[in-house]
């Protein structure tokens, strides 16, 4: 380009030079003007106050304007409004014979869309040498401008990611030994990066080489144009290859992370887990110990306990045989002061007023009780002695038999039976019997205050065991009295207020206890009573 | 036949044999009756031995009342001694006990006890008892010729 503008700052000289010959100044303009028709860069001179003065073939194809609708107009037409003020300091700068070269600034077309332009401004003189006007060269860079600025930013965007790359290599040689050979890789990555920008600076600078080389020429530059737009095209698909293959370099260094981590999790889990066994063992070690310890605590219990299960067997032996022997020897005074009492008011019953009448009565009352206390202490003595017989006890149809038959004794009472179906257990059967004849009497008894009253049986599975139970909504009991409720004799109630000897649950619990079932009750006064009693199944 | 002693009553307690006696009184029973203290007597009396010699074993009582827990001889022995001597063997016994949980019952049976009473406490069932007890030996009962 620069060539040219010489060429033309000649033309100017020589014109200077050859204004006396007319024909040949003639044939020279006419070869002028033909250059400047044909010029692909847009040519136009305007006066010295800005009017358009030739408009060119190269302008109207590069500005869309006619030569008739631009000439005697003001340039600022094609000069967006923020160059303005730029042609006033042109405009001064030609004034004072000077030229503006390769000027790069922007002109609007007639479509009103803006464009990157290098002019070069050259005054324009009579031939008496004085300065009429100016000659614009316009050229189009817009492509270059843009090659350039995609060029730019391919680089910054190289360096930037360079930088990233660098960063990302440091955080992955920290990481992990087994990221180092990858991290390796990725320097070489790297540095093979650096040689393809160094290429692609080395290339840069070619480019520059060649534009200016480019400008030595006019049909030479149109061929290095499409030439540079080729290799900017090429620039820009290796660019895109390159970020893809950044693209993919990071992905791959991602999943490295996410797989760096994992191992660093599974390396914490079995710490862990390291750890926890370490606790572990300890514990089982400490537990063996305590284990041993406990052994010979054990053998020596055992011993202890032997001793004392022997004492104990003695001792119930000699407790059944004694109380077997007292309720036996102790019916015999009681017959006869039953039988002395009867005989004495047989005989003197003439003779008896009705206090002494009273006190005969009593003494037979209580030999009464006395009697009945010995029978329930020999059944109690008796269970005790039994040896149990398991089998499969029908639990539903023993329950339900035994609730019809009270239902026959009630008289006019009346009762709810709620019986849910309950479960078989392995128990003895007469002892277990016994077992429900207590306790459904019980709350037969405890419960004759209702006016109806309600009796619940139902049972609940739990583990191996069988709960069975039974409510009634009778007299209850205070539950601070509870641990006397299964005492022999013990008794939570007066013989006046509900009768009965103390004797039913004390044998309920002995039953139950040689089956290897526990029996426990909760009571409130005046609500009721649940009696609990477990079996196995 | 002609008995000097219809009902043999062996008993140690005095309170028992008392009411015992009453109650067959009652029922007019007791008129042939003898009461033995304990077994040693009871014996002697049967296998007519001691201050019974010179009575005859063939004359035998219709029903010996026997108690069981005694002194010196117990009524399980006199129950054995009568059981096993072929003279007395089929005298009816009927053993009168005060509790139903003796463990000697099911000896009593094996030994061929004709009945097993339990004494009632009361003194109403104990007369009840033994007088249908009197009545089905000394009357019901036809004893083996």
């Amino acid at each position: 380009m620069m060539d040219l503008i010489n060429k033309s700052n000649n033309l100017v000289i020589t014109d200077k030079e050859l204004a006396g010959k007319n024909n040949e100044k003639e044939e020279y303009l006419a070869h002028l003007a033909s250059i400047v028709e044909c010029s692909d860069d847009a040519i136009i001179s305007k006066s010295l106050d800005g009017i358009i003065k030739s408009w060119n073939k190269g302008s109207e194809k590069m500005f869309g304007y006619n030569a008739e609708e631009v000439i005697g107009k003001h340039i600022s037409l094609i000069i967006p409004i923020e160059y303005i003020n730029e042609e006033t300091k042109i405009l001064e700068r030609i004034r004072n014979n000077e030229i503006i070269d390769h000027y790069e600034t922007a002109r609007n077309k007639k479509n009103g869309k803006q464009f990157y332009v290098s002019i070069t401004v050259s005054p324009l003189k009579d031939s008496a040498g004085c300065i009429i006007g100016a000659s614009n060269i316009t050229r189009d860079i817009t492509s270059r401008k843009n090659s350039e600025a995609e060029l730019i930013h391919a680089n910054k965007e190289l360096a930037f990611q360079n930088k990233e790359k660098e960063k990302r290599a440091e955080e992955l040689i920290i990481a992990n030994k087994e990221l180092a050979f990858q991290n390796e890789e990725k320097e070489k990555r790297a540095e093979e990066l650096i040689i393809a920008n160094k290429e692609l600076a080395f290339q840069n600078e070619e480019k520059e080489k060649r534009a200016e080389e480019l400008t030595i020429a006019n049909k030479e530059l149109a061929f290095q144009n499409e030439e540079k737009e080729k290799r900017a095209e090429e620039l820009i698909i290796a660019n895109k290859e390159l970020a893809f293959q950044n693209e993919e370099k990071e992905k791959r260094a991602e999943e490295l992370i996410i797989a760096n981590k994992e191992l660093a999790f599974q390396n914490e889990e079995k710490e862990k887990r390291a750890e926890e066994l370490i606790i572990a063992n300890e514990e089982l070690a400490f537990q063996n110990e305590e284990k041993e310890k406990r052994a010979s605590e054990l053998v020596i219990a055992n011993e202890d306990l032997k001793m004392a299960e022997e004492q104990l067997k003695t001792a119930n032996e000699e407790l059944e045989s004694f109380s077997y022997s007292v309720s036996h020897d102790l019916r015999a005074p009681l017959r006869a002061i039953n039988g002395y009492t009867q005989m004495f008011k047989e005989k003197y019953e003439t003779q008896l007023d009705v206090e002494a009448d009273r006190l005969m009565n009593n003494i037979l009352k209580n030999a009464k009780r006395m009697g009945e206390l010995i029978d329930d202490l020999l059944t109690f003595s008796r269970i005790g002695r039994r040896e149990l017989v398991k089998v499969d006890v029908r639990m539903n149809e023993l329950v339900t038999g035994l609730c019809s038959e009270l239902k026959n004794e009630l008289g006019d009472r009346t009762i709810d039976f709620h019986i849910s179906p309950l479960p078989p257990a392995q128990a003895d059967n007469i002892a277990i019997k016994q077992v429900w004849v207590n306790l459904l009497s019980n709350a037969v008894k405890y419960s004759s205050i209702k006016e109806t009253a309600i009796i619940e049986i139902g049972s609940e599975i739990k583990d191996n065991e069988i709960i069975y139970y039974i409510k009634d909504n009778g007299a209850g009991f205070d539950m601070r009295y509870a641990d006397k409720l299964f005492g022999v004799f013990q008794r939570l109630h007066s013989n006046e207020e509900f009768e009965g000897t103390g004797v039913g649950l004390a044998l309920v619990h002995r039953i139950i206890s040689k089956h290897g079932g526990r029996v426990w009750g909760e009571g409130k006064v005046n609500e009721g009573a649940t009696f609990y009693f477990t079996l196995n199944k | 036949m002609n008995h000097d002693v219809d009902i043999l009553l062996v008993e140690d307690n005095a309170s028992d044999a008392e009411m015992t006696i009453l109650a067959l009184k009652k029922s007019n029973l007791a008129n042939k009756l003898l009461h033995v203290k304990d077994g040693a007597a009871a014996l002697d009396f049967i296998f007519a031995e001691g201050e019974f010699t010179g009575r005859k074993i063939e004359d035998k009582p219709r029903v010996i009342l026997l108690d069981l827990k005694m002194p010196k001889v117990n009524g399980i022995e006199v129950l054995q001694k009568i059981r096993t001597d072929e003279r007395t063997k089929r005298i009816p016994v009927v053993v009168l006990t005060s509790s139903k949980e003796d463990p000697d019952i099911h000896k009593c049976y094996e030994l061929g006890v004709n009945s097993y009473v339990v004494k009632p406490v009361e003194f109403d069932e104990f007369q009840k008892a033994i007088s249908n007890l009197g009545l089905y030996w000394m009357i019901v009962n036809q004893p083996p010729q």
